[in-house]
């Protein structure tokens, strides 16, 4: 790809421009502590010392249409792989695989039991409120999974008081609809939220087909994603100290999935329905706040093509109790158990599996000082036959040094992490291993934080160092004898830097704000327990060993400009370093106006993904679409 | 064929687990001379992962020891040769790929492994044979459990001009005496087709399950079949229990009779991979992880193994076998898994290793030139 030195260009450019400026991060120290009657007290509170960031309100509102694919790999130095433009995508954080992520929906873990993961392609930014990104271990807080780190997903709150909507239509390249329309209310006792959106897109864009005989440009084919979903929030304050809130999430997506350049068309289809229904309720007391969570939820996946006919029906029922004391601004102390029940109909399982797991945590906070703020937490999961090892967290967070308009801030911790088999791994007929381990996660990381903020300028830098081991890592493997087999087959090594830095002000009637995001990762397999597979000391497939990002949101009057610049490095893409990718860099565009238009006001975008027509592919051999246009508009009642 | 049902049964429902990629590498170009690969050429496919398109051929020189990888992407611009490379057929100075996910059949120059063409529009293929510089032949599964075909192929358009239904899952040909011979290894016989009318003249029952073919001097075919396998429900092992004997079977190709069934004692097992020495005399196959060597003469099964690395070692350490005419030579393949590039391993004709060396993912077979 010929490109490749203009994309170094670019982002040495960018790498300078930030050298002026810099930051989207948010660290634990923004949390303080409250008190008592502030409700909803975030799991961050008790993550001292670890890096959550936030994406950004702008970047949410401008991008709607998208899914949470597209915002991590835009905003988030984490590498997305995504199979095409239709294709499933899933997210690799610290140099992790996907089933080491785990995904929270309003705090409870939505990973799809049967593959212990997500795919972020079906899960839509629209009727989300706001996303914040864990980065690392946070086995204790979040549970299963949490090695690589966590996204937490939260339905929006709403401020004002009284009606509000908002309709939203989008038509772009490559035959892309997308149709939105949102309402809420706000009484004095009782808050309702409602959305819903439809999307449609062809993805019939034209590529260089490598695996033809002469490379000719070919119109991508059997690449359709249709999409349509619905969300729904109603919170009733029962009484001054309590309240109940019923959510709903459902999400339907249907694609056809996009063969690699050079394999046939096999005319493979996914069909993904997922329904997510929770029940909340929120006390508080002397004793200090309780919460309860009951959720229900039903994941149904059916594969089809040629050849196969595959389906997947998974119920899960969740409930999570937590019970958290506050006292004072001094400490914060939250229990809670986490029960899981899943039934799956799985064609593969040969019969229906059911699933019993629970997990116990105990989250601590204390701030001795306003300056120092430490976390102790623990976790301890349990599932019949594969009991994880304790799951602990130590972190601090300390304010070290504050000088002018200058303020430091020397942060660590130390995190355990697991990850119990998935059903697949467990029951998958032939091959499923009934005497698989947990995988076992450690991790050590501490950073600097630097705050400077001077009249209205802002900045925030946050530098992060991390070490993080990975024992009993599951890798399916061919038997050789027709089937396949998980098996805990490697340790794994993973540190690096991570770099990320905002910058806002206001000039006037502008505002403008650049952020940059950087990540060098290195993992590699240190140690192999079966086989004679052990490629040691090599960079693991699919991590690159840098990205970064550089984005700018600036508003003046009534225009807003979103700029989104990534680069990811050279991916391998066999276990032992014979062949990669070569990096890429993407730079995505938006303008927006707004118009003053009856009570409401109506905003135009203009967005230009893929500005330079870049030529990439973040999953081998799969084509991905080039410079894309989509107009939307969006009227908005406050 | 039990193989990539559940291969793709897997894929199905871990789609997002981790898989097995490789990419058309971004090396440098070969600095060879054109011609590069027409010396002491042995040629060697590699299947790589399906669904991710990397599949590969490596050239490995038998008389200097240059190892080239990644051969037909370095010589065309970085293209894709395609999906599950099955298997490689050289004739006339041109090699044909048999793209087994890309249903075709990608034709190089097998000199300087130039693309030329491609015989499209085939269904599931899995090998090619040539009866001259006009006409080739290519089997065809089409589907995994019904009738399979042999498509008919002009040479110089390289377009299929007719198709010929065998029995379930064709496999390997092999064509004597104005006879191409088709194992169906998803049936129990091996059809004979007559070459100059193209249309089946006879079909020879076999042990169920046969999976390659060798001929002998004395103009005798040997079939190699696996026969029924059944997993253990416990293990997923294959059950010694309830799988039947795989079997040699030998056919006077001057009568079309079957002389002689060999059968095996363990159940589990299966002989594949028939191939015979230079001088026809000998025919040598994989069975429970070693090869075995068979004197055409003898008038039972050799039970001593020629490779012997003990049943427990890498499972797919023969993956493939190949046996070099010219010194007698033998290669196979090693696939740890799909992720990462395979080993071939030499063997000389006292069974000792000579040397290995790395190719492609997942290293399925070797033509010699």
């Amino acid at each position: 790809m010929g490109n490749l030195s203009n994309c170094k260009v670019i982002f040495c450019i960018a790498c300078w421009c930030l050298a002026l400026v810099a930051e989207a991060q948010q660290d634990t120290t923004l949390y303080q502590l409250q008190a008592v009657e502030i409700f909803g007290k975030p799991a961050e509170v008790f993550a001292a010392g670890s890096r959550v960031s936030t994406l950004d309100s702008t970047y949410l509102s401008t991008y709607t249409s998208t899914t949470l694919a597209e915002a991590l790999q835009t905003r988030t130095p984490l590498y997305l792989k995504t199979y095409g433009a239709s294709g499933i995508s899933s997210v690799s954080f610290r140099g992790t695989s996907a089933s080491h992520t785990a995904v929270l929906w309003n705090g409870l873990s939505i990973a799809l039991p049967s593959l212990g993961q997500n795919d972020f392609a079906t899960l839509p930014l629209s009727g989300i409120g706001s996303i914040a990104v864990q980065h690392g271990a946070a086995g204790a807080s979040y549970g299963n999974g949490a090695i690589g780190g966590a996204v937490m997903l939260t339905s929006p709150e709403h401020s004002g008081k009284g009606f509000g909507m908002e309709l939203q239509q989008e038509a772009g390249s490559f035959g892309r609809y997308f149709s939105q329309a949102a309402l809420r209310y706000k009484g004095e006792k009782i808050a309702i939220g409602a959305s819903g959106y439809w999307h449609d897109a062809q993805n019939d864009f034209t590529y260089r087909d490598l695996g033809r005989f002469g490379a000719p440009d070919t119109r991508q084919e059997h690449a359709r994603v249709q999409q349509h979903g619905l969300t729904q929030d109603i919170r009733w304050q029962l009484a001054r100290r309590s309240h109940v809130a019923v959510r709903s999430w459902y999400t339907y997506t249907h694609r056809q999935l996009q063969p690699a350049m050079g394999a046939a068309d096999n005319k493979a289809e996914q069909l993904d329905k997922n329904l997510r229904l929770m029940a909340e309720f929120g006390h508080n007391s002397r004793l200090g706040e309780t919460s309860l969570k009951a959720g229900y939820f039903s994941d149904f996946l059916h594969y089809t093509d040629n050849s196969n006919n595959s389906t997947t029906d998974i119920t899960t029922y969740q409930l999570q109790a937590e019970q958290t004391y506050t006292q004072g601004q001094k400490w914060s102390l939250r229990g809670g158990l986490n029960l899981q029940h899943f039934a799956a109909e799985v064609q593969g399982y040969g019969g229906e599996v059911t699933e019993n797991r629970a997990s116990a945590f105990l989250l601590f906070r204390y701030d001795p000082d306003p300056k120092l703020a430490l976390s102790l937490n623990l976790r301890q999961a349990f599932i019949k036959g594969y009991n994880p090892a304790p799951t602990p967290t130590v972190g601090a967070n300390w304010q070290f040094l504050s000088f002018g308009e200058h303020q430091l801030y020397l942060k660590g911790n130390i995190s355990g992490s697991y990850r119990v088999p998935t059903l697949n791994e467990r029951f998958w007929q032939p091959g499923g291993n009934p005497n698989l381990k947990p995988e076992q996660g450690w991790q050590a990381e501490s950073g600097l934080r630097h705050l400077y903020t001077q009249g209205n300028f802002k900045l925030e830098s946050e530098a992060t160092a991390f070490h993080m081991l990975i024992d009993n890592w599951v890798l399916w493997t061919d038997t050789g004898i027709g089937y396949w087999t998980p098996l805990n087959l490697q340790k794994v090594h993973s540190q690096g830097l991570e770099l990320s830095s905002r910058a806002t002000t206001t000039i006037g009637e502008l505002q403008p704000g650049l952020s940059f995001s950087y990540a060098y990762t290195a993992t590699e397999q240190v140690k192999s327990y079966e086989g004679s597979a052990a490629e040691l000391n090599r960079q693991l497939p699919y991590v690159p060993l840098h990205k970064a990002t550089l984005a700018t949101d600036a508003t003046f009057r009534s225009w807003t400009f979103t700029g989104n610049l990534i680069y990811n490095s050279r991916r391998y893409i066999t276990t032992n370093n014979s062949g990669s990718m070569p990096g890429f860099a993407l730079l995505g565009l938006a303008l927006e106006r707004q118009f003053k238009l009856g009570t409401g006001s109506l905003h135009t975008t203009l967005r230009i993904d893929n500005s330079t027509n870049t030529e990439y592919q973040t999953m081998v051999n799969r084509a991905m679409p080039p410079r894309a246009y989509t107009f939307n508009l969006r009227y908005v009642i406050q | 064929m039990k193989r990539f049902t559940s291969l793709r049964g897997f894929l199905v429902a871990s789609v997002l687990a981790t898989g097995a990629f490789m990419f058309t590498s971004c090396d440098d170009k070969a600095d060879g001379p054109t011609n590069t690969y027409a010396e002491n050429a042995v040629l060697i496919s590699n299947e790589g992962a399906m669904g991710h398109s990397n599949a590969s051929v490596s050239y490995y020189n038998r008389s200097n020891g240059t190892l080239v990888n990644q051969v037909f992407s370095k010589e065309n611009d970085e293209q894709v040769l395609g999906d599950v490379l099955q298997s490689i057929a050289v004739h006339n100075d041109r090699a044909y790929l048999v793209m087994n996910n890309s249903k075709k059949v990608v034709v190089a120059n097998a000199n300087t492994f130039k693309a030329e063409g491609e015989i499209g529009g085939l269904e599931m293929p899995r090998y090619f044979a040539a009866l001259d510089n006009q006409k080739g032949y290519v089997t065809e599964w089409v589907t995994y459990n019904s009738n399979g075909r042999v498509a008919v192929v002009d040479l110089s358009t390289l377009t299929v001009t007719k198709t010929i239904e065998v029995g379930v899952n064709p496999e390997k040909m092999v064509i004597a005496g104005g006879k191409l011979y088709v194992a169906n290894v998803g049936g129990s016989s091996v059809s004979v087709i007559n070459t100059a009318t193209d249309a089946v003249e006879n079909t020879l029952a076999v042990t169920y399950g046969p999976n390659s073919l060798a001929i002998d001097r004395n103009n005798v075919l040997w079939v190699a079949s696996s026969n029924r396998k059944e997993y253990d429900p416990k293990d997923w092992s294959v059950s010694e229990e309830l799988s039947q004997p795989g079997a040699l079977t030998k056919i006077d190709l001057s009568t079309n009779r079957v002389t002689t069934t060999y059968s095996f004692t363990r159940n589990a097992p299966a002989p594949t991979g028939i191939t015979t020495n230079t001088t026809k005399d000998k025919i040598y196959f994989v069975y429970d992880n070693k090869v075995y060597q068979q004197d055409i003469a003898a008038t039972a099964l050799n039970t001593t193994p020629f490779i012997n690395r003990g049943s427990s070692y890498p499972s797919r350490s023969f993956s493939s076998l190949g046996l070099d005419p010219a010194n007698g030579y033998i290669y196979a393949g090693k696939a740890p898994n799909y992720t990462s590039d395979g080993w071939v391993v030499r063997y000389n004709t006292t069974g000792a290793v000579v040397d290995s060396f790395r190719v492609g993912v997942a290293p399925n077979g070797f033509t010699f030139r």
